[in-house]
């Protein structure tokens, strides 16, 4: 039974599936409990970004999106894990068994709602600009968004921190290839070198902390509870 | 031209101070020439500003008006003075074979002036967002030279906070890229927005705008977002202090308040009433935490919250209070150093931040004691000093305009975060001399930057010069809408 | 009309009497991907033979569930068999008696059996499965619930016949977000429903740690043979509803003639062993949840399934 609000091309559907895949992604974020599994989830996360990117340029046949895809690929899909790995060191990214604040249910159902609730939210910007894919990435770009700032004060792992930070400007950016697609490039490169540096300066950082804590578990740092 | 040898001349120093490795005073050497240097241009380009004239380097990327060539003035002046300091301070914190840690604090120092001075600099909303972040990021590692648990943790802190808030802020940027394409507009620049601001969307500009308040908010430490500030500052170096408190309440204001032109008419008041009320929180907060506070440099960390709060309160407030928000913007940027630089030199002799811990400071160091007394009257408006002139700037602009409720607020927590400090200051300052044993030299350069970031503090609370006043008005005008 | 009628029960013989032959596969795959010999892919069919040549021993403490149970068991994927597509991708004559929702039900009635019986007998292990059975059970009702309503949005209705077109008409539609995180959700429910890894140890010998299996350990040969047939079959049924109706009706008799049906049975088996050979790589690959975390499982299927329904309701 064709239904009538489905655009039925195959690249909006692929669109779709790449959102649908991000989105699982970024809850996989939230839950997942091993290190690297979290390493290699940014990683692919990063992947279906520069997907959408890439499906939006065949789309508008946007030379420039393309180039954002490749740079989303270079940057945040190879070099930010590896940066991640070469710098923190061997005892920090083999960790298994992360403790978060609230149990992995409860933290995904919570999830769940700041999807729901970034679903209300976009939906009044969509409707006072509709303009192609919008509504499908912003609403996913934002949930990301509102998710990884959650994975960050849920987390109480080093890393796992500093992968949520990443996926929030992953978010960002997956509403961006769709309502920001001709931002200068020079301006995605400059933006790809920060996530660059963010990654870069929290891996020392935490490499730096396992030396002198013994631990990368934040809620180890409490010295500065003095209020 | 003059913008980019601004630009180059930090990227300059931190490669010389690297390359001259051996050397424990050539690297301190070179950030102060190269500070001063920046100082110079950035006063000449404010010079040039307040004529009136437009400088740009490259049109569409990089250039400066009068808003932009104060807080480039204000954070080369912090630089300079901030690098005065320094070196005595790495000579007194490090071991004498720790080169290499003197030779990395200055590299790290002159990289971080990088992006704190392309913020002003760069015209497109884009990279400035970019700037922002860097400051952030390239900073980590001056707050965490202490390398203790506590230093590293306060820097964690300050990376993951403050990093939070840098991609709230980028999907902020976004969407009012978003906005100004669908007002048909080509020029993502501060001027090019302000241009085309009747025709975006207006609830696309109000979304942005709460995502950059937000986020940069974070960055400036407005209060519910606050509590990284506090931390960071009782453990980062005093000159760093200094600097970031620079930083955080002159760029960040200025990247914010910039936003206002993009909402022309009645919808200006909506944005306007968002300041305001971050900026009243921001400012009653502070002073109320002011009260308890248990240490010398989380003192001037939450003035500084304090601070901002009311330079965004001003620009909240617009009208006549406008003038005064930019005003008090430039007043706080040179008296703030000021402030850490006698906290630094009340550490030296005290031995301790901890207030309660210290006494009779002025019967052990006259000098120290007198220059933390002057430090905790200059940050908080006492009449002699600048500060005194912008605040009551700011409240008569507004009471010009009848916002009467939120000047008697202002002026309520000027008047509590005043006793407050002082409060804890005249402590630490009178009675017995608590600390004993052997009494430090006073470091050369403590002095020499304690009295250059005191002549202007003086100096502008006794008469603003005609020039100085035409570049704040000029300024002021950014913030009409 | 009568054509329907045989084909329909043709399903229901194909399900009957291959369900043990997969079996035998999944066993003989398991074997061979940890590089054991394994048995014989026919060795249910030989258990099965064996068994119903038993006697049968039943407890005097137990009462008329024990005894109702293997053949409520052994119906219920039968009665399914006949709601979903097996072999074609046509309406057949039982097709709207009942719709998927009503297929869940008749395999949990069969659930339901097994657990009474198994606290029936008083025997210690028994109960002991069977709550942990309702405890995996209550977890994926509502991801079932999910599942379904996901469905329904999107098909516009819950009829498996109706639902398998969707998915390739237009083709593009098989990358429909909605589609492709339902088929992973519900590949999860499989290994949860069915007792396998990560959820259970379908090899395991040791009572304490077992869920599925300490039910039937009181049933001895009549008995025994029915509850390891339904099982069968219920897996059968539930990689029917999956590969045929969830995933895509390729393979499936799309003309009348008899012989396409035939036909359409070595192309579902087909389909049935590389399902299989993926369900076993995943269990080959994960080793067993802590009870507790059974939880964190389904919690995932769950949220897999609400991320479904979501990007379907923005899709709008």
């Amino acid at each position: 039974m064709p239904d009538p609000h489905i655009s039925v091309t195959l690249v909006n559907e692929l669109n779709l599936l790449a959102a649908g895949l991000f989105l699982l992604a970024t809850f996989g974020l939230v839950a997942t409990r091993q290190v690297l599994d979290c390493v290699a989830l940014f990683a692919g996360q990063s992947v279906l970004l520069a997907a959408s990117a890439a499906l939006l340029g065949h789309e508008a046949a946007s030379d420039h999106l393309y180039a954002v895809a490749a740079i989303t690929i270079v940057a945040k899909a190879l070099l930010i894990p590896w940066l991640l790995r070469r710098t923190a060191s061997e005892a920090v990214v083999a960790r298994r068994e992360i403790s978060q604040v609230l149990n992995i249910p409860t933290s995904l159902l919570i999830a769940l709602g700041l999807t729901i609730l970034a679903y209300f939210l976009a939906a009044p910007l969509r409707a006072a600009a509709p303009s192609g894919q919008v509504g499908v990435n912003l609403p996913i770009g934002l949930a990301a968004l509102l998710i990884g700032a959650f994975t960050v004060t849920v987390r109480r792992e080093a890393l796992p921190q500093v992968l949520g930070l990443l996926s929030m400007e992953n978010g960002a950016f997956f509403a961006g290839v769709a309502i920001a697609p001709d931002l200068p490039l020079f301006a995605e490169l400059a933006a790809a070198f920060d996530v660059l540096v963010i990654a870069l300066v929290m891996g020392l950082l935490t490499r730096k902390l396992h030396e002198r804590a013994g631990s990368t578990s934040v809620a180890d740092l409490t010295d500065l509870r003095e209020e | 031209m003059v913008l980019w040898f601004i630009l180059t001349l930090p990227l300059i120093a931190a490669a010389l101070a690297l390359w001259a490795s051996r050397h424990r005073t050539v690297p301190g050497g070179v950030t102060v020439l190269a500070t001063a240097l920046q100082l110079l241009l950035a006063l000449a380009v404010a010079a040039r500003c307040a004529s009136g004239a437009m400088v740009t380097a490259l049109p569409g990327w990089v250039s400066c008006d009068a808003f932009g060539a104060l807080v480039l003035a204000l954070c080369a002046f912090a630089g300079f003075t901030a690098a005065l300091f320094s070196i005595g301070f790495t000579r007194r914190a490090t071991q004498p074979m720790e080169a290499g840690r003197v030779r990395r604090y200055f590299v790290r120092f002159n990289l971080f002036l990088v992006p704190v001075l392309a913020v002003p600099l760069l015209s497109n909303v884009a990279l400035v967002w970019i700037a922002v972040a860097l400051t952030t990021l390239l900073s980590i590692f001056l707050v965490s030279f202490d390398q203790s648990t506590a230093a590293l943790e306060a820097a964690w802190k300050y990376a993951i906070l403050t990093s939070m808030g840098a991609a709230l802020a980028l999907f902020g940027v976004l969407v009012l890229y978003w906005a100004m394409r669908q007002g048909g507009a080509e020029d993502f620049t501060w001027s090019g927005l302000a241009a085309a601001a009747g025709a975006m969307p207006p609830l696309l500009v109000k979304t942005a705008f709460l995502f950059m308040l937000v986020g940069y908010g974070t960055k400036a430490a407005l209060v519910p977002f606050h509590s990284w500030l506090p931390d960071v500052y009782s453990q980062a170096p005093v000159p760093i202090c200094a600097l970031l408190s620079v930083v955080e309440t002159t760029t960040l204001p200025y990247v914010i308040v910039r936003l206002l032109p993009l909402f022309p008419g009645k919808a200006g008041d909506g944005a306007g009433r968002w300041l305001l009320a971050f900026g009243l929180l921001s400012a009653v907060g502070a002073a109320l935490l002011l009260v308890q506070v248990k240490d010398l440099k989380r003192l001037f960390a939450y003035s500084t919250i304090e601070n901002a709060g009311i330079i965004l309160t001003a620009a909240g407030l617009g009208g006549a209070a406008g003038y005064g928000s930019v005003y008090q913007l430039m007043n706080h940027a040179l008296a703030k150093p000021f402030g850490f630089f006698a906290a630094g030199a009340a550490l030296l002799f005290a031995g301790t931040t901890e207030i309660a811990a210290v006494q009779g400071l002025g019967r052990r160091s006259p000098l120290a004691g007198a220059a933390l007394l002057a430090g905790a009257l200059a940050v908080t408006g006492a009449p002699p000093f600048a500060l005194f002139l912008s605040e009551l700037s700011i409240l008569q602009g507004g009471a010009v305009d009848h916002r009467f409720l939120p000047v008697a607020l202002l002026t309520l927590c000027m008047v509590g975060a005043f006793c407050a400090v002082l409060y804890h200051v005249t402590r630490m300052v009178f009675g017995r001399a608590s600390a004993t044993g052997p009494l430090p030299a006073f470091p050369r350069s403590y002095a020499l930057a304690l009295f250059v970031a005191f002549v202007p503090v003086v100096l502008l609370g006794v008469s603003l010069p005609a020039s100085v006043e035409h570049l704040l008005r000029l300024a002021a005008m950014a913030l009409a809408r | 009309m009568i054509a329907h009628l045989l084909y329909n029960v043709l399903q229901a013989l194909v399900v009957l009497l291959f369900a043990p032959l997969m079996a035998g596969i999944s066993s003989k795959l398991k074997e061979r991907l940890q590089s054991h010999r394994g048995p014989s892919v026919f060795q249910p069919y030989y258990d099965l033979w064996k068994l119903f040549h038993k006697d049968e021993i039943v407890s005097h403490e137990s009462t008329w569930i024990f005894r109702v149970t293997p053949y409520v068991v052994f119906v219920a994927p039968l009665f399914v068999a006949l709601l979903i597509p097996v072999l074609t991708d046509y309406p057949l004559f039982f097709a709207f008696m009942g719709d998927m929702l009503g297929g869940g039900f008749i395999l949990a009635l069969g659930g339901f059996f097994a657990t009474l019986a198994a606290i029936d007998t008083a025997n210690p292990y028994g109960p002991m499965g069977a709550s942990r059975t309702r405890m995996v059970g209550f977890l994926a009702e509502p991801v079932f619930m999910i599942v379904f309503f996901t469905v329904s949005v999107v098909a516009g209705s819950t009829i498996p016949y109706i639902v398998q077109q969707r998915w390739v008409h237009p083709p593009a539609n098989f990358f429909d977000p909605a589609h492709v995180l339902l088929m992973i959700a519900f590949f999860m429910l499989i290994l949860a429903e069915t007792g396998r890894l990560p959820v259970d140890n379908p090899s395991g010998h040791f009572e304490l740690a077992m869920i599925d299996e300490s039910k039937g350990l009181e049933y001895s040969g009549r008995g025994a043979a029915l509850m390891k047939w339904g099982g069968a079959m219920k897996f059968f049924v539930l990689l029917c509803i999956f590969l045929n109706v969830l995933v895509a009706p390729w393979g499936l008799a799309s003309s009348q003639s008899f012989t396409a049906v035939l036909a359409a049975i070595p192309l579902v088996l087909l389909k049935m062993v590389l399902c299989i050979l993926a369900l076993v790589g995943v269990e080959s690959s994960f080793a067993k949840l802590r009870l507790f975390r059974i939880t964190e499982f389904l919690g995932a299927a769950f949220v897999v399934c609400v991320a479904a329904l979501l990007i379907r309701l923005m899709e709008l």
